[in-house]
């Protein structure tokens, strides 16, 4: 205790003493914290987003289906439950929020034009705050109920169909049997949302509507439940695999949409990777620094072992020097990182490149996160790896011959 | 050598360690930016490629309007004629025309909403893979055939196989109802997940017939022999365009929007990392040579009182600097073309990468292409930025005075 | 008792493609209280032997004893506590650490040994006072001349009353005037304390003061004078 006293005074005045090596040194290694953690913060933001449109898109973190649902989504999979067989299941088991849907594959027309749609069947009351469409900001109105007769679609659908609130549509699927299913309805709303594609692929109508255009009775294709975190489902998922017998499927959403589940953990990776990178190109210039910096003090290093100091006094002094100018590299580097990512938490426009961040799944509006988990990470990297990488120099001080070091003459 | 060059090179070796130090520095970035760079744009091309080649083609010729709604009566009158005389001036097969509409297509089992093309089946081969990708049964081949072809997800969802039959229903042009029940003639394969699940392609005649179109279509596809050469094309389209029609030339950027914002938004992710390693090298490079000079205040006030400029003496300083700066250069560029060219043989793969590529059009091993610039263009960026961060303590020498600088220690 | 004995010493350094011989079998006894000088002209081995009694230096044959305890086979650790606890230092040059202030640079070596801070300060400031240092206890080296320099040196070398010090060449960067009250202050400590003083001086000065004076050539002893006091 009181050795590392002495050594840490010694190096904080020792840190000072070629004070604009110290300060380039410490604009690296700020430059470069601030760096990994800003790229960070912009990254995990975008993930979320890409995570939380991608889920409102599926909806639904753990969802259930008929076992061939998945690789074909027709109609004709319907789960071999009555829908009030799993209201009753899944309504007293506690989730944060669960519902259950049709979801198939339709084609809607207008009086212009005809598109492929993915067609809903919803109980709007239950979906509140399950789906990506604000009710409060719909043009019209949103559904009110299960046999709502109105339908509601997408901005960027109506242009393209020529069609507004009030005119009417039709839809177009097949039931079970084949046949054709089709039927006139009222639009409604017009919804808008994050991702241009939800707003021309999704038609939202009253499940008890579709459920008897389709002639299905009182069934559905999906179950769907959502978590607390979408990060870990672990426990919804087990208490669904809990409530059902085998003649379904259950996933998480990483299972159903693997582009997703994949983005998450490879961005945790990359995250990483990139503190690593960047913490190599630093420690060649923290690594120089050390180096110049105990080669300057030769002859001091080599009085202080005369004096008496052990090698071992030494070594700790360089670490502790070194410690010292990463810790305060750090604390400007977190500092200006938090600086520039505040006020940038309102969201980053990049509607100019909207477009391609659809492509990835991205919204246009970036919102940078900063996670305590990020920022501890690149500290700890950054502290572990630079003491890793001062012990060579900081030994090879420690190993001076006192005589030789006193006497070396330049 | 020159008695500069010896004594730059000199004064590099006085601390061999350090300036391994910064060389590594420098070394290791250029690694990491030829590896980085080289990766990227032989993604990017990949992307482009994949995207443009199976369907969407270098650029298309249609009504205005029709690229945001594609509205069945947005139409390019006479598409055929239009694009035979494209043929005929531009003296290219790479010309073909196409006309689409959403319908609904309905198997024995099951009822998907589609989206179906009118081709030239004796064209189409020329602009797109798709009638070379089919895994089973045949492409089109005349013109007015009752026939399909459908992607293989397709198929599997509406459970049919080459010579069953599908039904067709949509809107023609007019508005009214249309109908049509197809033989499925093959199927196609893409590896794009979207194509092949919801694309379906018929003779043009046919489509024509069924959708009232009256000889018009919808877009005439146009491939340069190169990307590069797409620019020129446009243009020379553009003159040939029937004079008195509304027409316009989509050019592959607008067609498929999403592909160059995302090669856009990648890159400017990727430019932020590639600056801040320039940025650190900058910092290691302006920490050494400042050292250097400071070490040598005596010495440099020696040499001034023998008469030699601070300009003299600042050239000399980048002179090492960019001594250095050559030395990571030539390393850089030997390990990161080395590393790269490696992997550019054998491939590699990360986990998770299969999932991500799919979405992009890209296959699950990547193979980094080592280009001249892919080679050099990194290290470039980082010699120059040395030679800037070097600039300070050069400048420095300026403020130097020869007799304090003497009797500096 | 003797405080320093040295048996049959050897040291040989090459120099370029020279053998030099340091130290030629020589020994050499000192006695508690001595206050010897070793004077050789440059190159006769007194540095060599100096660093070799203090354990800075490894002989290649022999052996060195301190207050009877032998000390050229111990560890660096052992050496660096041996010097540490009972031998004070005075180099030619180079004598302070820099970033610390003269009171801090006297403290340093008792922070080491673990004296408590309070005794600390006191004794430091004492000694400061007794070296004729007061007033620039807050001063970095750098503020001060080199006899300025030199003083806190010897500060430092006496404030835990070592045994023995040891001094090499401690007035060659210093005036008559200055030289003159190093000497007296060593001459008084040797009197007053019984300190053992060995110094490495060829300045004429030095071996004015001195009670015994070792001449040594090519590392070898050529000379053994008692002196009485001046």
């Amino acid at each position: 205790m009181r050795r590392l006293r002495i050594l840490s005074k010694l190096a904080w005045r020792n840190l000072w003493r070629n004070h604009r090596r110290t300060a380039i040194m410490l604009g690296a290694i700020s430059v470069g914290v601030w760096a990994m953690i800003f790229m960070t913060a912009l990254t995990q933001g975008m993930v979320t987003e890409m995570i939380r449109d991608g889920i409102s898109a599926l909806p639904g973190h753990v969802q259930v289906h008929h076992p061939d649902y998945r690789d074909d989504p027709s109609i004709t999979n319907l789960i071999p439950m009555t829908d009030t067989e799993i209201a009753a299941t899944f309504g007293p088991a506690g989730f944060s929020a669960w519902s259950s849907r049709i979801k198939v594959p339709a084609v809607i027309t207008s009086e212009r034009d005809s598109r492929g749609v993915t067609l809903l069947g919803i109980d709007p009351v239950r979906e509140r705050d399950m789906i990506f469409v604000d009710y409060d900001e719909v043009e019209g109105r949103f559904l009110e109920s299960v046999d709502d007769r109105g339908v509601v679609i997408g901005h960027k659908l109506a242009d393209t169909l020529d069609t507004e609130v009030g005119k009417r549509i039709v839809l177009m699927s097949q039931d079970p049997d084949n046949d054709i299913a089709d039927r006139g309805f009222r639009v409604v709303g017009l919804f808008h949302a994050n991702v241009e594609a939800f707003e021309e692929t999704y038609v939202f109508a009253g499940k008890k509507t579709l459920q008897n255009m389709l002639r299905v009775g009182d069934r559905v294709t999906e179950v769907v439940v959502l978590g607390e975190d979408y990060r870990n489902v672990e426990d919804e998922y087990a208490a669904v695999l809990a409530l059902v017998d085998g003649g379904v499927e259950v996933r998480r959403w990483t299972e159903l949409d693997t582009y997703l589940g994949t983005m998450l953990k490879v961005m945790d990776g990359f995250v990483l990777v990139w503190v690593i990178v960047i913490f190599l190109a630093l420690s060649f210039g923290l690594v120089n620094t050390l180096v110049m910096a105990v080669f300057e003090r030769v002859r001091e290093i080599g009085l202080m072992l005369a004096l008496g100091m052990k090698p071992g006094d030494i070594l700790g002094q360089i670490l502790i020097e070194s410690m010292l100018l990463l810790v305060i590299g750090l604390g400007i580097g977190n500092l200006l990182a938090w600086l520039t990512i505040k006020p940038l938490e309102g969201g980053i426009d990049l509607s100019i490149v909207a477009e391609g961040m659809e492509m990835f799944g991205a919204a246009s509006v970036l919102y940078p996160q900063l996670r305590l988990e990020d920022v501890v990470l690149a500290n700890v990297v950054v502290l572990i790896l630079g003491f890793l990488a001062s012990l060579s120099p900081a030994w090879r001080a420690s190993r001076y011959e006192p005589i030789e070091a006193i006497t070396k003459v330049d | 050598m020159n008695l500069v060059l010896r004594l730059a090179w000199r004064n590099l070796w006085r601390q061999p360690r350090r300036t391994w130090l910064t060389t590594g520095a420098m070394v290791f970035s250029n690694v990491l930016l030829i590896f980085m760079i080289s990766l990227q744009f032989g993604m990017y091309r990949l992307m482009i490629d994949n995207s443009l080649q199976a369907f969407t083609g270098h650029m298309q010729v249609q009504a205005p309007g029709y690229i945001d709604d594609q509205k069945i009566r947005q139409t390019v009158p006479n598409v055929r004629q239009l694009a035979a005389a494209l043929r005929q001036e531009l003296g290219s097969e790479t010309i073909a025309a196409r006309a689409s509409t959403f319908v609904l297509a309905s198997s024995e089992e099951r009822t998907y909403g589609i989206a179906v093309y009118g081709i030239e089946p004796q064209f189409e081969p020329q602009v797109s893979s798709i009638p070379g990708l089919i895994t089973a049964g045949r492409f089109l081949d005349a013109d007015d055939a009752a026939e399909i072809v459908i992607g293989s997800v397709l198929a599997r969802n509406l459970r049919v196989s080459v010579g069953d039959e599908l039904t067709l229903l949509g809107s023609g042009k007019d508005g009214s109802f249309a109908a049509a029940v197809v033989t499925v003639a093959g199927i196609f394969e893409s590896g794009v997940p979207d194509i092949d699940r919801s694309v379906a392609e018929l003779p043009l005649g046919l489509f024509q017939d069924v959708f009232y179109m009256e000889g018009s279509g919808h877009q005439v596809v146009v491939n340069a022999p190169r990307l590069s050469e797409a620019d020129t094309l446009q243009s020379e389209v553009e003159a040939l365009l029937p004079p008195g029609q509304d027409l316009v030339v989509q050019d592959w950027d607008a067609l498929q929007p999403g592909l160059k914002q995302a090669i856009q938004a990648d890159m400017s992710s990727a430019f932020f990392m590639y600056g801040i390693l320039v940025i650190l090298v900058a910092f290691s490079v302006l920490n050494t040579q400042l050292m250097s000079v400071l070490e040598r205040t005596r010495e440099f006030g020696i040499v001034m009182a023998l008469g030699l400029t601070p300009g003299r003496l600042g050239r000399l300083v980048l002179l090492e600097t960019a001594m250095m700066g050559l030395m990571g250069v030539a390393l850089g560029a030997l390990l990161g073309g080395a590393l790269t060219w490696w992997l550019g043989v054998h491939g590699f793969s990360y986990p998770g990468m299969e999932e991500m590529a799919t979405k992009f059009n890209l296959p699950a091993r990547m193979y980094p292409r080592v280009t001249l610039t892919s080679l050099l263009a990194g290290p470039a960026v980082v010699m120059l930025f040395s030679l800037l961060a070097a600039l300070y303590p050069a400048l420095r020498l300026h403020r130097l005075h020869p007799v304090e600088a003497m009797r500096a220690a | 008792m003797t405080a320093v004995r040295c048996v049959d010493l050897c040291k040989t350094y090459r120099q370029g493609d020279q053998d030099i011989k340091a130290l030629d079998h020589l020994s050499l006894e000192i006695g508690e209280g001595g206050f010897v000088c070793l004077s050789s002209p440059s190159g006769g081995g007194k540095t060599t032997l100096l660093n070799a009694i203090g354990g800075l230096d490894k002989p290649d044959q022999g052996e060195v004893y301190i207050a009877g305890q032998r000390i050229d086979n111990l560890s660096k650790g052992e050496l660096a506590e041996l010097r540490l606890r009972r031998i004070g230092f005075v180099f030619q040059a180079y004598n302070l650490i820099p970033v610390l202030t003269a009171r801090e640079n006297v403290e340093f070596v008792m922070q080491v040994q673990g004296v408590p801070a309070a005794d600390r300060g006191r004794k430091a400031l004492d000694i400061l006072a007794e070296v004729g240092l007061e007033g620039l206890e807050d001063r970095r080296p750098a503020e001060m001349s080199g006899g300025q320099q030199q003083r806190v040196a010897v500060a430092r070398a006496i404030v835990s009353r070592p045994a023995l010090v040891l001094a090499d060449e401690p007035t060659a960067n210093l005036d008559s005037k200055t030289s003159d009250g190093l000497m007296e202050l060593f001459t008084e400590l040797n009197e007053h304390h019984g300190t053992t003083f060995v110094i490495a001086s060829h300045d004429q000065r030095v071996m004015g003061y001195a009670k015994r004076i070792v001449r040594m050539l090519d590392g070898r002893i050529v000379d053994d004078i008692q002196q009485d006091a001046a």
